[in-house]
Formats: structure tokens, C-alpha cells, sequence
């Protein structure tokens, strides 16, 4: 959304978009130094840079915006009802596995009594529709395609037991970082205003999965619109700055789990120096169809 | 038909799908912003269509 509406703009288009089908494949180019930057689930940038990566966490993508979905005329009516079961996960270092080990604490159940399987997010809600798994944590837009289709019903939605949740995080190689922050600040800047524009209403929410869903997701623009504008608490764009506190509740409950090995402190994996520079950001002046933001 | 008409329809058809090969498949402004400075070139930021 920030590269359509900064291509409108004076000085803020500062990169290239590339999409990718999975977590892992980010993770690999941002290692080879193919991406500079890039989205990733938060618990992944954390282990990586626990790993000596050399990234930081610049700011979030999004909060809220995951859910657990089931098959719709299946058995599982709570979140007892998953013992047993074959959910998946896009992958162990995801807040989406980290969400779903808090619900089954929180119903008295261990991250044992459920089958966890790692399976590439675009994947899921078609493996759901032929009865492959039980279900699946997920980020949008997966359970709302699942919803639509008539196969797949939300269990829990990421707020019902994580008040502030966070998923995607913005990272930013270290050596782009040193040599080229002003681009960095300018990319924050954009994701911010992104987010207060998106966050302005829902004509702008249906704006958004209108350009968003032809030109960079390739998917409906029907099912964007039913992500973001059904309901306009199910994703919200504000605020994105990282919170220590936050980040702390993953760290822990990443090393109850097993995915992460050491106690990683805040300051070594976050900069905050961006989203400091972004505070007094506003929304873009953009009208959709406009052929200038501003 | 002629050896000179069929080589003629052969180079036209490989001039074809040359251009269209160069205009799907090659990601010029890529390829041109590697050729920038390295100042004055844009970050590549990686996404998934999630939300």
C-alpha cells in the first residue's frame, strides 16, 4: 500500500516491492542480501537476529489480523475440541503458533494435545477445504478466504487472547541501516502515514483492497474488502511503533516453546530510533484515484 | 513456400516471443536500479500477501 501511494508522491518512493510465498524463502534473501528489507512474522526476526542476522525490527506491519480457523461443519466447536487435531501453522517461529499455544494454556490444555504442521500460508485454506487438517492459525487474508468459501469458521480471533497482538514486522538489513538511514526513516514514515490513512475509514479500507488485491497480492479485491472493511477491527493499521513490552511477552513465550534459546534483550533486535522519527506522522492526503499523494 | 519466406516467418516468430520473453519475464527496473549507485538505489523489500 505505501509503494502505491508513495508512487504518487514527491520524495517517498525509496524501494521496489517483491513477493514472496513463504516466511522462509524472506528469510534466505535477506540473508544473500538480495532484500534490504522486508515483512516477517515477528518471532522469525527475533530468532534470526538471536542467530547473529545482522537485521533490526524497525516497526510493525499490522496488529491483529490472525485467527484460528476450523473446518465449518467439522467437530471443533472450542478450543478443547482441538486435542488431537492438525492445525497448521506457518511456521514454529510465528506469532500465529505463538497464539495458538497461549489459547490452549488459557483452556488448561499443552502445546502436545494438538498436531502442529508447518504448511506455506497461500496453502492452508485450500488444505482445509479438502479436509488435510482440522485447521489452521493464520494470518489474513487466509481466514477470511476460508469463511468465504463456505468451508472454514473462525474459532478465535488473535484479540480474544492477546490484546495488542503483532504479527508482520517491518526489518531492515543492519548495513542499510548504517549507510542509508534517512531511506529507512522515509520507508517508516510511509508505512506510518499508510496506516493512518488505512485506519481513516472504510472507504479507504475498500480503496486499499482494491489496488492492493489487483496490484501486488494478486487476489480478489472482494476478499481484501471482506478482511478489511467487514469488520474494521479485524486488522488495524495504528499503532505500529515497537513496544518493548510487547516483544517481551513473544521472547518469553518463544522460549516456553522451545524456538528460542536465550533471552534476547529488546535493544538488541529492535531499533526504535524510526518509529521515534514517525511519531508525528499523518495520514497520507491521498484520494483514491488520485494521481497525487501527498 | 520459399526457403527465404519460411526463414523470414521463423525470424519474425523468435523476434516474437524474444520481446515478449524481455517484457514478462525480465524485471527491468530491478535489473535498472542495480546499475544506480549505490546511494541512489532503492531498497528491495521483501512481503507476503498476508495482511
Amino acid at each position: 500500500m505505501t509503494d502505491y501511494i508513495s508512487r504518487y508522491s514527491r520524495d517517498g518512493h525509496v524501494f521496489l516491492p517483491r513477493k514472496f510465498q513463504g516466511f522462509p524463502e524472506i528469510k534466505e534473501a535477506l540473508i544473500a542480501n538480495r532484500m534490504q528489507a522486508g515483512f516477517m512474522v515477528a518471532p522469525m526476526a527475533m530468532a534470526l537476529r538471536s542467530q547473529g542476522v545482522p537485521i533490526k525490527i524497525v516497526y510493525l506491519g499490522h496488529r491483529y489480523g490472525s485467527a484460528v480457523v476450523v473446518q465449518k461443519s467439522g467437530p471443533v466447536r472450542s478450543v478443547h475440541d482441538l486435542a488431537g487435531k492438525t492445525i497448521a501453522i506457518p511456521s514454529r517461529f510465528s506469532d500465529e503458533h505463538l497464539i495458538l499455544v497461549r489459547a490452549l494454556r488459557k483452556n488448561g490444555m499443552k502445546r502436545s494435545d494438538v498436531h502442529m504442521v508447518e504448511m506455506a500460508p497461500p496453502d492452508v485454506a485450500g488444505a482445509l477445504a479438502v479436509g488435510a487438517i482440522d485447521g489452521f492459525s493464520m494470518g489474513e487474508p487466509y481466514p477470511s478466504q476460508a469463511e468465504i468459501g463456505g468451508y472454514g469458521r473462525i474459532l478465535f480471533l488473535a484479540r480474544d487472547y492477546w490484546p495488542d497482538y503483532m504479527s508482520c514486522v517491518l526489518v531492515v538489513r543492519q548495513d542499510a541501516i548504517d549507510r542509508r538511514p534517512q531511506a529507512v526513516q522515509v520507508l517508516v514514515d510511509g508505512i506510518a502515514r499508510s496506516g493512518l490513512w488505512l485506519d481513516r475509514g472504510r472507504a479507504h479500507r475498500d480503496a486499499a483492497a482494491d489496488f492492493v488485491g489487483r496490484y501486488y497480492f494478486s487476489q480478489p479485491p472482494a476478499l481484501l474488502r471482506w478482511v478489511l472493511s467487514r469488520d474494521l477491527q479485524r486488522v488495524v493499521y495504528s499503532p505500529l511503533a515497537p513496544r518493548k513490552a510487547d516483544f517481551d511477552l513473544v521472547r518469553d513465550l518463544m522460549m516456553e516453546t522451545g524456538v528460542l534459546d536465550r533471552r534476547i534483550d529488546f535493544s538488541e533486535y529492535v531499533d526504535t530510533r524510526f518509529a521515534d522519527g514517525a511519531a508525528a506522522a499523518t495520514a497520507w492526503r491521498y484520494e483514491p484515484g488520485s494521481a497525487r499523494a501527498e | 513456400m520459399t526457403v527465404k519466406r519460411t526463414l523470414a516467418l521463423v525470424a519474425a516468430w523468435a523476434a516474437a516471443i524474444t520481446a515478449l520473453h524481455l517484457t514478462l519475464n525480465v524485471d527491468w527496473s530491478s535489473l535498472l536500479n542495480d546499475r544506480l549507485p549505490a546511494a541512489r538505489r532503492k531498497f528491495h523489500v521483501a512481503y507476503i500477501p498476508v495482511t
